[in-house]
């Protein structure tokens, strides 16, 4: 019996960078033995590399009209059995291709987009939603908030965790950023001017008291991004510029080894539709610390596999995770592997595709 | 009749539930089971099942809940009374299993093993159920077909959670405050919130005559077992004589108060000066209730006037040989007891405040088990809607039809008749909604009407809730199949809307808040499949003689010939006391005081913090 066919509406996933085209590559590998999908990007600014058969992804089309006028012929040749929206704002295209096709519609959210009520069309489109796949749990809220969908329908499949973040030689690691016998803080995100709520800002400010806490610290802020300048200025105004290092993009590749080489992934933010991070970090065995708000407290599960702060001094609460640290690192890792791992990951989104998709 | 509640912690990425939240949901429903209590952990801690229990069938503890299986494959918790229990034992002991307990749970557990979730289908009473398969990993969720018996549920998409209230899953502090506007805006339009939704965004209520799956990758869609449009549709075709209706009706409704006789403990009988609760009184001493007591709800403000039900039901309650008791309420009473009124009160409520004061006077007889006469307008044709509605839909659809005849008519009537609709505020719509059936009924039932919404709730709160409320289109599902005649349609919105959401809702919190147990045979899904063939037929007034009729010794004709008058309360002077915005009338007989009141009520419930009141100790 031949496979049912997915068209996958989505920004990016094979060659994007992210967390959003880390999921999307996630779950469309996961579905990969159930769909022949066929992938359709807006962008794609990295090397695809060799995939299987299936996800087969085409080029990206970067004008909305271009993109909208080849999803549209593509799907009336492909006649899909269902269509992936991978963002909201591909719903009212997805949603008319659906309609037009027969197609079940599949809709994902992941964080900050989709917790306003967006535009009518957008909202009519997503009510269409035979399934709505959010990162978080406090994303299906917001999403149940502003819509009509059945709260059935609107179901948590978080980010997972890939195999190579695991826990390894530390020391090898904490040579590798030339690193000696100070305290590790580290962030891992995109410095972006318009995405603060990250709150690299707020660790730096904090790193006075944690020095005068008698803690030899280092903060290490990895990513790259137009708030950088703000975020150095911001280190030198604390006095604290010696303290901090900007390691700008790291490769894929060398995050593993970056998580273990920190004592304490931190990311302050107030804006997270899940947090990946956080579970990296930990998979690694590194403890990660953040805000109770928004999607950190999934990644974070409430403050039983990371620390979640909530309305507790910053500087304390770090001070604090530095003294004491939770779980070994097999065990967290472990933990994590057993909350966000792959396995689970693959088995949750082809049971939820299968029960409500079919 | 008991408190449920339970925990399942479903997704991989959920903390493991705990105990203390599980109790403390649990906790709060010591009133509706004040003789027991008792929790179930699975081996792996991802599910807890908590349970209050009101021993009503087999008073030991061996019947306690939660309740194991024989192979310890299922664990059940439930809620209610399962009145044709004896002979689902019977059956299954045929089948060569055999009991512990004489309750109605084993015989739940038993079958449930046999034949899964098609066990709805055999039970005939109210229920809510919740059962654990240990194999298959899956949570079984089920209400009663009339949605007699409650059952709330909250899933945020990693845990699940379900109680027998609202307040109670509140008081676990797992599940967020934030309102619901499908709840506000239906709370608006009938004074009362509808069915699936809740004062709270993130609980839903299990609709009645539905079944739930949850297993490790979340829940399922309700699925619907059984629908009142469905049973009236499909009996259309029947063709009987007045007599013979009469005659079903009267067969079909004593088999029903027989069945809701089976107890272990005394049961009693309120009892009002209407046909419905005499007609119930009666059968029940047909039945075999010897010298019931029966007791009867009093209003000193009412002395005098027609609403004073004392003096004629007592002439009932000698005409059937029953122990009478008058319970009288009086102004000051009220005004101690409204704070706790308004904590017992579940979701807001317009209704309720007499059956919670009835309730309390049957406990403090010691009684745990009282029958009421509740659904027998509903069932019979008893409520001017009967009349109102199809009249109203024939005169005005044709002019409610044409575009723009609302407004033109709107705004004739409050410029030539100011008073008239400030008194009463729905005529103004009458050609905006008597197009169509549920149009018809929504302005014969409705509090506020929707255009009126915007003067109470924020406009927001009023798109989204409308937006997912879609008031017609609920009250048009219930008409769908076509119940086939004009009584089936008003049968079936009174009883899907009024009676569901609102009665039914009412007599559970202000009965269980007490740890008296409220049984409905009126209100029975057997009694509607058998008596349906002669709804279809009932002129108003012809339901009503059959009940009437349907005891030994007919009720006499002092009950049947007075005129209607509804059970109401005398709240308005009694709000004149605490609060002097309020006009000094009654409920039933000015909506004013009713929208008053709504507000009232639902400033109260969505400020104050949940309250667990200890289990009520009997006086007698």
């Amino acid at each position: 019996m031949s496979r049912s066919s997915l068209l996958a509406l989505v920004t990016d996933a094979f060659g994007g960078f992210g967390g959003i085209a880390q999921y999307n590559r996630d779950l469309l590998t996961a579905l990969a033995s159930d769909y022949r999908i066929e992938v359709l990007p807006r962008h794609a600014p990295n090397q695809v590399g060799e995939l299987a058969a299936s996800p087969h992804q085409h080029k990206a089309r970067q004008g909305r009209l271009a993109y909208a006028a080849t999803a549209v012929t593509f799907s009336w040749h492909l006649r899909p059995d269902i269509v992936f929206c991978g963002h909201l704002f591909m719903a009212p295209l997805a949603a008319l291709i659906s309609r037009a096709t027969g197609a079940r519609l599949v809709v994902q959210f992941h964080g900050i987009e989709a917790w306003d009520a967006p535009r009518r069309l957008s909202r009519a489109a997503i009510e269409r939603a035979d399934l709505a796949l959010c990162v978080s749990r406090y994303t299906r809220a917001r999403v149940l908030s502003w819509s009509s969908l059945s709260p059935q329908r609107v179901v948590v499949l978080p980010n997972t965790v890939r195999d190579q973040f695991t826990p390894g030689n530390r020391t090898r690691a904490r040579a590798r950023f030339n690193l000696g016998e100070e305290r590790v803080l580290l962030s891992v995100s995109r410095l972006d001017a318009r995405e603060r709520y990250k709150g690299q800002g707020s660790v730096i400010a904090a790193l006075p008291n944690i020095v005068r806490a008698n803690f030899n610290v280092t903060y290490l802020i990895a990513g790259e991004g137009d708030d950088r300048s703000r975020l150095e200025c911001l280190a030198e105004e604390h006095g604290v510029r010696c303290r901090v290092r900007f390691l700008g993009k790291v490769a894929t590749e060398t995050l593993p080894d970056l998580y273990r080489a920190a004592d304490l992934l931190v990311l302050p933010s107030t804006g997270e539709g899940f947090g990946i991070v956080f579970i990296e970090s930990m998979a690694c065995g590194t403890p990660a610390l953040g805000l109770s708000k928004a999607g950190a407290n999934d990644a974070l599960c409430d403050g039983e596999l990371g620390i979640s702060v909530n309305g507790e001094d910053l500087a304390d609460a770090i001070c604090r995770a530095l003294r004491h640290p939770s779980l070994a690192p097999a065990a967290l890792a472990a933990e994590v592997q057993r909350r966000f791992g792959r396995q689970q990951f693959t088995e949750r989104a082809r049971a939820l595709m299968n029960r409500f998709a079919q | 009749m008991c408190g449920l509640n339970g925990i399942y912690a479903y997704h991989a990425a959920a903390n493991a539930p705990t105990d203390a939240e599980l109790t403390r949901t649990r906790g709060f429903m010591a009133a509706r089971g004040p003789d027991g209590a008792g929790t179930w952990w699975s081996a792996d801690r991802r599910i807890g099942f908590g349970h209050r229990r009101l021993s009503i069938l087999d008073l030991s503890p061996k019947a306690d809940q939660p309740m194991i299986s024989e192979d310890g494959r299922f664990i059940l918790v439930f809620n209610g009374e399962i009145y044709n229990s004896p002979e689902l034992r019977s059956e299954l002991e045929r089948l060569g299993i055999s009991f512990i307990t004489k309750s109605d749970t084993e015989v739940i557990l038993n079958l449930y093993r046999i034949i899964g979730k098609k066990i709805v289908e055999r039970l005939r009473g109210m229920f809510a159920i919740g059962i654990w398969d240990t194999i298959k990993g899956e949570l079984f969720i089920a209400r009663d077909p009339y949605g007699i018996k409650p059952l709330y549920y909250s899933d945020d998409g990693w845990t699940f959670r379900f109680a027998s209230q609202v307040k109670a899953l509140i008081a676990g502090g797992g599940i967020g405050r934030e309102s619901e506007p499908a709840g506000l805006v239906g709370f608006h339009l009938w004074g009362h919130i509808p069915d699936p939704f809740t004062l709270y965004r993130e609980i839903r209520a299990l609709p009645a005559g539905h079944t739930m799956i949850v297993d490790r990758w979340g829940a399922r869609q309700p699925e619907r077992y059984f629908s009142i449009a469905e049973v009236l549709a499909s009996a259309k075709t029947a063709r009987l004589s007045p007599s013979d209706r009469a005659d079903l009706i009267k067969e079909q409704v004593a088999q029903s108060v027989r069945a809701h006789l089976l107890a272990d403990v005394e049961v009693g009988v309120f009892l009002s000066a209407g046909v419905d609760s005499g007609a119930v009184l009666g059968l029940a001493g047909d039945a075999g209730l010897s010298k019931p007591r029966a007791i009867t709800l009093g209003f000193s403000e009412f002395q005098g006037t027609s609403d004073d039900e004392r003096h004629m039901s007592e002439k009932i309650a000698k005409y059937y040989g029953a122990e009478h008791i008058v319970r009288t309420v009086g102004k000051d009473e009220f005004i101690r007891d409204i704070p706790r009124i308004l904590a017992d009160m579940d979701q807001p409520t317009i209704d309720g405040i007499n059956s919670w004061f009835v309730a309390k006077a049957a406990r403090e007889i010691g009684l745990k088990v009282a029958l009421s006469g509740l659904g027998g307008d509903e069932l019979l044709a008893g409520y001017p809607s009967f009349t109102d509605v199809p009249r109203w839909w024939r005169r005005y659809r044709w002019l409610a039809g044409v575009p723009g005849a609302g407004f033109v008519t709107r705004l004739l009537l409050r410029t030539l008749f100011p008073t008239l609709v400030a008194s009463r505020p729905k005529v103004a719509y009458v050609f905006d909604y008597a197009a169509s059936w549920e149009g018809s009924y929504l302005l014969r039932r409705g509090l506020f009407m929707p255009p009126e919404l915007c003067h109470w709730l924020d406009p927001e709160i009023m798109r989204v809730g409308l937006n997912r409320l879609r008031p017609l289109d609920r009250l048009r599902n219930t008409l769908t199949p076509d119940p086939g005649s004009d009584g089936a349609r008003v049968c079936a919105l009174e009883s899907t809307h009024y009676m569901r959401d609102q009665l039914l809702r009412d007599a559970d919190w202000a009965g269980m808040s007490h740890g008296l147990e409220i049984r409905t045979p009126l209100v029975d899904a057997l009694l509607l499949r058998d008596v349906a063939p002669a709804i279809h037929g009932l002129h108003p007034g012809d339901g009503k003689r059959a009940l009437a009729g349907s005891p030994r010794r007919s009720l006499p004709a002092f009950v049947t010939e007075r005129a209607k008058t509804g059970f109401s309360v005398p709240i308005g002077a009694w709000l004149e006391a605490i609060d002097d915005r309020h006009d000094s009338v009654s409920v039933s007989t000015n909506g004013q005081t009713s929208r008053s009141w709504a507000r009232s009520v639902l400033t109260s419930q969505l400020t104050g913090e949940p309250e667990p009141h200890a289990p009520k100790q009997a006086a007698a």
